[in-house]
């Protein structure tokens, strides 16, 4: 819902800035990044990096563009400055785009320390359902069965959680409405399968994934099939 | 008797008479597919708009891909290979690569009796299961949790303080002092340790949700640190 018309208008005229989001298709940060764009429709050029089989995120040219040689990084319409970490990239468009403030509440300090808590945790799910996907998908070494351990870890403290917010009537990580910490977590939930790492186990995940996919302008990414 | 000791045949048509709780009613939603172990068997459970949950084994009969893939539509479940659609009796109504086509009925799912009581969705392997289970009463969907384990029930409420009374071979009625009542049952699941489900006596408020909630982590943390992996 949008508060006034002053930022709506504000809103419409941004939405059409040239920001340029360097990005691959089954990357799930980078997915992150494109659900919010949708979420919010901004346009943004996508620039596709060869990340597999090219390993172009580790050539010279990339690394100038984001020394930690990884994806996504959002540059900005100066063309110059450029954010990288899905999470920094998702702050920054809702921060700039959507003046209802219901994506990241800056105004309710309250509930964006809750936020701003399951960003941090959606790093942790991350690390690893994205390390054990990596592993099965595309032949990355790792410790396979500590990466799956450490995601059964966060996903049991993600159902605890989910379970409690249910009984209380929320539908979502962080409150009433979905925030980006729903849209961080997401991705690497629903693709943990990829890694190996069976969720049937976790029935409020479930039901969140699948409330999550119902969203108005969700669109899925391949390996995402729920409805 | 540890479950995981029992001798399971592994033709599931020979084993377990007993139904098996596989998850709290609000779980599946009309027009939506779940995956769920039984022992080691691999189970697609599905409710169409009519309400009516349907568990079939995980398999599609065409190319075998997890009809827990699948998609519902009305009454009818599709597989996301190739389309095959099948209704609620488990037959293949249509093959999208021959639309003309009326399949044969030979072609269909392997279907398991399902029943809804106590809060809970039940499922029978066995082709002659006893009785469906009743419990009586209205009863609130808690949640369910799963343990790396599989214990019994038995092991699941010693030294817990619950009065308990049996009601099936995977569930009893349990009530701690003062406390809401609640079904607890559990769901053997093989390697994949187990689920315990709970439901609570309707009526009550959200605060018995979240204390039942709270005392079933306790109880799970407990049973986890104390029986070797
Ligand atoms: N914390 C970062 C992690 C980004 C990340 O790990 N990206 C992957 C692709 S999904 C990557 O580029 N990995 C290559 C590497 O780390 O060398 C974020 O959230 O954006
Ligand atoms: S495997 Fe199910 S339709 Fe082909």
């Amino acid at each position: 819902m949008i508060s006034s018309n002053a930022p709506c208008l504000v809103l419409v005229a941004q939405k059409w800035s040239d920001m340029k989001l360097y990005d691959y298709v089954l990357s799930g940060n980078c997915y992150k990044v494109r659900l919010l764009l949708h979420f919010l429709d901004i346009k943004c050029t996508l620039e596709p990096v060869d990340f597999y089989p090219g390993r172009a995120h580790k050539s010279p040219s990339f690394r100038r563009i984001n020394p930690l040689e990884q994806l996504p990084v959002l540059e900005l319409d100066d063309g110059k400055t450029r954010i990288c970490d899905s999470q920094a990239i998702l702050i920054y468009l809702a921060h700039k785009f959507d003046p209802s403030r219901h994506w990241f509440p800056v105004n309710e300090p309250e509930k964006l320390g809750c936020v701003v808590q399951w960003l941090t945790f959606a790093n942790c799910i991350t690390a690893a359902s994205s390390r054990a996907r990596l592993h099965d998908m595309l032949g990355y070494t790792c410790d396979i069965t500590a990466a799956r351990a450490h995601a059964h870890r966060a996903f049991r403290h993600l159902e605890d959680h989910l379970c409690h917010q249910e009984f209380n009537g929320i539908n979502w990580l962080a409150g009433a409405q979905p925030t980006l910490a729903d849209v961080a977590c997401f991705p690497y939930t629903c693709l943990a399968g990829d890694g190996g790492i069976d969720i049937f186990i976790y029935p409020a995940i479930q039901r969140w994934l699948r409330r999550f996919a119902t969203l108005p302008r969700f669109h899925p990414m391949p390996g995402i099939n729920i409805r | 008797m540890n479950h995981t000791t029992k001798n399971i045949p592994t033709d599931p048509k020979n084993c377990l008479t007993d139904w098996v709780p596989v998850g709290l009613t609000n779980h599946i939603p009309r027009g939506a597919v779940v995956r769920a172990y039984i022992d080691q068997f691999d189970i697609a459970i599905w409710r169409g708009e009519d309400g009516f949950v349907r568990a079939w084994e995980n398999r599609c009969p065409h190319r075998g891909m997890r009809l827990s893939y699948g998609f519902v539509q009305g009454n009818r479940l599709t597989c996301l290979y190739h389309g095959w659609t099948f209704g609620g009796d488990g037959i293949c109504h249509l093959i999208p690569a021959h639309p003309d086509l009326t399949p044969p009925e030979t072609i269909h799912t392997h279907i398991y009796p399902t029943c809804e009581t106590g809060g809970l969705i039940w499922v029978a392997l066995a082709s002659m299961p006893a009785p469906a289970p009743v419990i009586k009463g209205a009863w609130t969907p808690c949640r369910s949790l799963h343990f790396v384990q599989q214990i019994t029930l038995a092991a699941l409420l010693a030294d817990s303080g619950l009065s308990s009374t049996p009601l099936t071979e995977y569930a009893v009625c349990a009530t701690r002092k003062n406390q809401t009542q609640a079904v607890l049952a559990i769901q053997p699941m093989g390697k994949h340790g187990m689920m315990v489900h709970c439901s609570i006596a309707s009526c009550d408020h959200e605060a018995a949700l979240h204390d039942t909630s709270r005392w079933l982590m306790t109880r799970r943390a407990k049973i986890e640190d104390t029986v070797p992996e």
